[in-house]
């Protein structure tokens, strides 16, 4: 093909060369430095994510060099051959060539099939399950609410947690260096378990019992020293969807020993019976289709009430009637009542105020309602 | 059939507005496509706005109740899908098409008018959903069920039900339209061009009907197994009754992936048109770029599942290998656009600016999803707004912008008037700044764990820099809309005098007058490649067959 | 507007000029193409909801929740009998369409008049045999059989209903003299809806009844 005839180093071959440069220097140093630290994902915390973290660097690496090297043609040709005022020459009319064409075909695919290759590779670590978990945990996630069942070699439950966040006294504890095994169900809608630092999530769909396995890695936690990781559920659930975090504590396997105990402790004890009613009056609350009948109830002050609550979901759709002040506080928080079932919840003496009484499980607007006191 | 003895051009367009909503002119309802998407596009904007301010700051700022937040971003998408990319492309392709192969008018011109007017139809009943109780359809874009199944907590009012009979309907449209499209294609193209003369925004278009074909029936079988099930007591993806909830995506994706490149191959046809016409030079690769189209077209039906990599459900080394394969034919299409571009003679008029945009910003969102092609990566990545970063980057950095290089292109052919080139300018170097100052930091934010969907997050999560970023750049996009909205208005008013081709365009629309008359040519030019008014302007320069 | 545009380099550079002079028809019509087309996007329709059924289907393999249902359905019954008609009218609509070819328009028809019955009865059959299934508990929503079941066969009644409409079209027209063997299109396109109704039956019929 013949060119057009050549000028000397134009101005904007210059601008071009320094655009090159700077692109070349800057990404590197974009990469390595603090925001660049922001195009990685976070510390892996279990084996299975350091694999994920590896390949995510490779990944990146050559979507780097892709980008530079194509969006700097781009920018290069966009520079170089600007047309200038009053050129009405043709500049050579190139159809095609070849060769060419087959080097930038061929090029992409040995890529994006290396990449295949290692992403397959890692696949195959990262979504194994294998028969014998040292720790197996049966996660239900339920609108908008997780629950984790701990359960033994067999299967067989020993302890629920249905606490999911540390802040509030509870989390999924693991103990470091150790297999775990989670099974994953959900009675509603799908889910997703997600925990960041884990660089996995996985969906919890009704009707399709998942499972994943994980090892952290034993340097995350010693004796007393646990590590709190936030999860969040991954998949729009509905009107709490946000709602629906949680926590995986890593613990030395001291400290897991002691805690499951306690939590073993605890779901075996015996519900307290239900204290009985006070001086104060007692109120009634139903609860159907995941709303309650009532959005306003009024107590006198000073005085100790009860609310006489009647769930009548179906099984398995939990309730209760939470309280809090206007600042957004919990101050009563009974035990949940299964659908089906009735309860009598029994509250202390409230000073005036405005209040929300709200279901725990189900923070919606049609389980909430507002509290007088007077 | 009448191609000859035309009115002259200049009273074809002084009609009254009766004229215009009973047209079956492939022109006008061209047009028409593109205001009613223009339209939907400002309303999807809306709803993008309301996200952005909700989410400029942690805590619930804008809505008091995060059901409405649902809403917002699923009515968002829907419109920006449905109601504006799609019907945009094919609008832009309705005008473009029949005038680039030298023909009068479509083939089935009143099946024409009725795609079209399913359009606002079907666009008014899905907002219709907010009249209603219980509001607008909140399940997402892909309102997976069991969410989007009738009961108290998952989607109990009308407003899922709309969204559905809606799609169904613009579903219907686009249908029509891609049978439209093809019987044109096929049987109406002027003596003298072959397939493979044909311009690329053509071919694009023919590659998109046929997706469009393919495809699109699926998703009315999903529609309506999902409205069966919510209103006749239908059991498709309800468990407990034997009902599987994956089979939806499944099905969902099977037209939704195929779609995705509806969205965007006419875009890339567009900028395949521009490139060539502001470089003067043929574009590099003729064949290879269609035969790159139609490979991605054929590989596209087989990455569905790529959405799905975290059920559990699906075999991942396909569908991963699949995903990463469909890099390679994009690929060439993107080499093929800088090799035109090198050693050419490059000028900078609008419609060049928005198609080198596309170029930069759609490498990004190309390069971005194959990070998801590689499952483990995915399962750090799926749902969070690194998925969003990297739709926006080829929906909007892609799509978007070869809309705009579209419009400013073809806008002097359709009103005979020359947009202005200053306000052109400002347009985009507004639009792209904002761009990327909300949708690059999105990388971030998924990266840090920033799950999609959800309307608020704790304030120590780390998230709050570059949402407050993300934030100011959406409202930036929408500043830069206003000076676009002001060019047309001026412009049709004032604007510069086009004349038949005031950028020497290649194909054959740039032959007749500006508008054109109502069947478009009384003679053509002699096709002899697939660059007709350059052979007639420059002789066959060195005309080498395009090599493959 | 002037004048002065691409045209005038057009005829400076002297290149040659065509008259454009309409399209000369070459291959199919294009109502029949169109049909055609039509007809694709209907098979894929179908094909989501035939990978609804075997999905189904096959989530369920040993389940009550599928095998009691589907005992209901006898292949030896009034269904034959739809099947047998609904096959018959292929036949007859093919007839129609031969004849107008030839320039038989009494042939034509009748043998369309033949087809339009012989839907309408598939139809009322098809509807009888719903009553028999409701009467034995079976309904969209008793369960995943049901609902594939009824979505399957509904879409496809609704098909034949369609088509039932587009005969009764193309018998009007046949009857006020529209057709003649050169001018047919109309009738080739639906008579090729027709036969992919009548297909799509037939797949219906072996899935549901014989290959359980
Ligand atoms: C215009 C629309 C469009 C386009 C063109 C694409 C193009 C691609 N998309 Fe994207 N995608 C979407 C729209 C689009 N996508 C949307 C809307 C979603 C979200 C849906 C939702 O959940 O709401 C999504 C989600 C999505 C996912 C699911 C993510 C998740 O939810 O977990 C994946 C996973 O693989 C993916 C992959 C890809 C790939 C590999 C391409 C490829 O086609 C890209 C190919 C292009 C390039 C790679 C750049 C140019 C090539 C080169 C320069 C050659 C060299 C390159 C290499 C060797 C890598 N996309
Ligand atoms: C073509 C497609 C398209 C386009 C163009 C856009 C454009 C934009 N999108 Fe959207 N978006 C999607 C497709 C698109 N999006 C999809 C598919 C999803 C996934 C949804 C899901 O999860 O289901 C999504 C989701 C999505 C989210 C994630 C929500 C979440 O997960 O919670 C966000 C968040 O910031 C966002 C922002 C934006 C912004 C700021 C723009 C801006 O670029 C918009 C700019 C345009 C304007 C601002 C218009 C101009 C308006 C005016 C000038 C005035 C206002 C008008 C009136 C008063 C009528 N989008
Ligand atoms: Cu549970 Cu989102
Ligand atoms: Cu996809």
């Amino acid at each position: 093909m013949s060119s057009s005839p050549r000028r000397r180093i134009a101005p904007e071959a210059v601008i071009a060369a320094v655009v090159v440069i700077l692109l070349v220097v800057l990404v590197p140093l974009v990469v390595y430095s603090k925001i660049g630290e922001s195009l990685f994902p976070p510390d892996a915390v279990t084996k299975q994510a350091q694999d994920v973290r590896s390949l995510y660097n490779i990944v990146f690496a050559i979507a780097v060099a892709i980008f530079v090297a194509v969006e700097g043609l781009i920018v290069w040709s966009v520079i170089r051959y600007r047309r200038k005022p009053g050129d009405d020459e043709l500049p050579a009319q190139t159809h095609g060539n070849t060769l060419i064409e087959i080097i930038w075909t061929a090029i992409p695919t040995v890529i994006v099939l290396f990449l295949f290759g290692l992403s397959f590779n890692t696949l195959a670590t990262v979504d194994a399950v294998g028969n014998n978990p040292d720790i197996r945990i049966h996660a239900v996630a339920q609108q908008f609410q997780w629950t984790f069942e701990y359960l033994d070699q067999n299967g067989n439950k020993v302890a629920t947690q249905t606490i999911p966040t540390a802040a509030e006294g509870g989390g999924m504890a693991v103990p470091v260096g150790k297999n775990v095994l989670v099974t994953l169900d959900s009675p509603d809608v799908i889910h997703a378990f997600y925990v960041p630092r884990f660089l996995f999530k996985r969906d919890v769909i009704p009707g399709q019992t998942n499972r994943f396995q994980f090892t952290i890695d034993p340097s995350e936690a010693t004796d007393g020293h646990p590590e709190i990781l936030s999860g969040q559920c991954a998949e729009l659930c509905g009107t709490g969807h946000r709602t629906m975090l949680f926590n995986v504590i890593a613990m030395s396997q001291n400290d897991y020993d002691a805690w499951l105990q306690a939590l073993i402790t605890k779901s075996n004890a015996t519900p307290p019976p239900a204290p009985s009613v006070g001086a104060g009056a007692t109120l009634n609350v139903t609860a159907q289709n995941i709303a309650f009948d009532t959005k306003s109830l009024t107590v006198a002050a000073g005085q100790p009430f009860a609310i006489d609550f009647v769930n009548k979901d179906p099984a398995g759709v939990d309730h209760n009637i939470q309280i809090r002040d206007a600042s957004g506080n919990v101050i009563a928080d009974p035990p949940l009542t299964d659908g089906g079932q009735s309860a009598t919840y029994t509250y202390q003496a409230l000073p005036p105020g405005t209040y929300t009484f709200i279901c725990k499980v189900h923070p919606i607007a049609a389980m909430t309602g507002t509290l007088t006191v007077h | 059939m009448a191609t000859h003895a035309l009115a002259p051009a200049t009273t074809a367009y002084r009609t009254g507005l009766y004229e215009w909503l009973t047209t079956t002119d492939h022109k006008k309802i061209g047009i028409m496509y593109v205001i009613n998407s223009f339209l939907f596009f400002l309303i999807g904007g809306f709803f993008a706005l309301g996200v952005r301010a909700e989410l400029a700051q942690p805590g619930l700022q804008i809505f008091s109740d995060e059901h409405v937040y649902n809403e917002f971003f699923s009515i968002h998408a829907t419109v920006m899908i449905f109601l504006f990319i799609i019907p945009m492309l094919a609008g832009l392709g309705n005008y473009a098409v029949p005038l680039m192969i030298g023909a009068p008018d479509m083939a089935f011109p009143r099946v024409n008018a009725l795609s079209f007017w399913m359009l606002p139809l079907g666009g008014l009943l899905l907002l219709s959903g907010f009249l209603t109780q219980g509001g607008a359809a909140a399940a997402g874009w892909t309102s997976y069920p069991p969410l989007s199944e009738v009961g108290p907590t998952k989607s109990p009012g009308p407003g899922q039900d709309l969204w559905i009979v809606a799609l169904t309907l613009i579903g219907t449209s686009s249908i029509l339209g891609g049978i439209n499209f093809l019987v044109t294609i096929f049987k109406m193209r002027a003596p003298g061009m072959t397939l493979f003369r044909m311009p690329i925004m053509v071919w694009t278009i023919l590659v998109t009907s046929v997706l469009v074909v393919m495809a699109t029936p699926v998703l009315t079988s999903a529609l309506v197994m999902l409205f069966i099930d919510r209103n006749y007591g239908g059991h498709f993806f309800d468990p407990s009754f034997g009902g599987n909830a994956v089979l939806y995506q499944n099905v969902f994706w099977f037209y939704s992936h195929p779609a995705v490149y509806v969205m965007v191959l006419p875009a890339m046809g567009i900028v395949s048109e521009v490139l060539p016409v502001f470089t003067r030079k043929p574009l590099f690769g003729y064949k290879a770029f269609i035969f790159a189209t139609a490979g991605i077209g054929a590989l596209g039906f087989s990455v569905w599942a790529h959405h799905m990599f975290t059920t559990g459900a699906v075999f991942l080394p396909f569908f991963s290998l699949m995903t990463f394969l469909i890099a390679v034919p994009t690929g060439v299409k993107m080499f093929n656009w800088v090799a035109t571009m090198w050693r050419g003679k490059i000028s900078f008029s609008t419609p060049m600016l928005f198609a080198v945009g596309f170029l930069a910003m759609f490498l990004i969102g190309g390069i971005n999803g194959a990070f998801s092609a590689a499952v483990p990566v995915d399962f750090a990545l799926h749902d969070t707004y690194f998925v969003v970063a990297h739709l926006h980057y080829v929906l909007f950095g892609g799509s978007v912008f070869g809309v705009f290089a579209g419009i400013y292109y073809w806008f002097p052919k359709m009103t005979g008037r020359l947009l202005d080139e200053t306000l052109g300018k400002v347009h985009f170097v507004i639009m792209i700044i904002g761009f990327n100052l909300t949708f690059f930091p999105m990388h971030m934010l998924g990266l840090q764990g920033m799950p999609r969907r959800i309307a608020d997050y704790a304030s120590n999560a780390g998230w709050n820099d570059w949402n407050l970023v993300a934030s100011i750049g959406g409202f930036i996009i929408a500043a830069s809309i206003l000076p676009f909205i002001w060019n047309v208005f001026i412009s049709l008013r004032n604007g510069k005098i086009a004349g038949d081709d005031p950028w020497e365009g290649n194909t054959l629309e740039w032959a007749t007058s500006s508008p054109p008359p109502p069947y478009n040519f009384d003679r053509l030019p002699e096709i002899r490649s697939e660059r007709p008014l350059f052979d007639v302007r420059h002789g066959r320069l060195d005309h080498g067959d395009a090599t493959a | 507007m002037t004048a002065e545009g691409a045209l005038q380099p057009i005829d400076a550079t002297g290149a040659p000029i065509v008259v454009q002079e309409g399209h000369v028809a070459r291959g199919i019509s294009n109502p029949i193409l169109g049909m055609l087309l039509f007809i694709t996007s209907e098979v894929m329709f179908f094909s989501g909801l035939f990978a609804a059924y075997f999905s189904t289907r096959a989530h369920n393999a040993d389940s009550d929740v599928w095998t009691k249902p589907q005992q209901l359905l006898n292949p030896l019954s009034l269904i034959l009998v739809a099947t047998i008609l609904l096959i018959t009218s292929s036949f007859t609509c093919q007839f129609a369409v031969w004849a107008i070819r030839r320039g038989d328009r009494r042939g034509f028809i009748r043998n369309i008049a033949f087809t339009f019955v012989l839907g309408i009865v598939f139809l009322l059959l098809q509807g009888y045999d719903y009553t028999l299934l409701f009467g034995e508990g079976m309904t969209l929503g008793s369960g995943v059989f049901g609902t594939t079941y009824f979505t399957l066969t509904g879409f496809h009644g609704a098909h034949v209903f369609g088509g039932v409409l587009m005969l009764g079209v193309i018998l009007y027209r046949g009857m006020s003299g529209q057709f003649s063997s050169k001018h047919h299109d109309a009738v080739e396109a639906v008579s090729l809806y027709w036969h992919f109704v009548d297909v799509v039956w037939i797949i219906l019929f072996s899935v549901l009844y014989l290959l359980s």
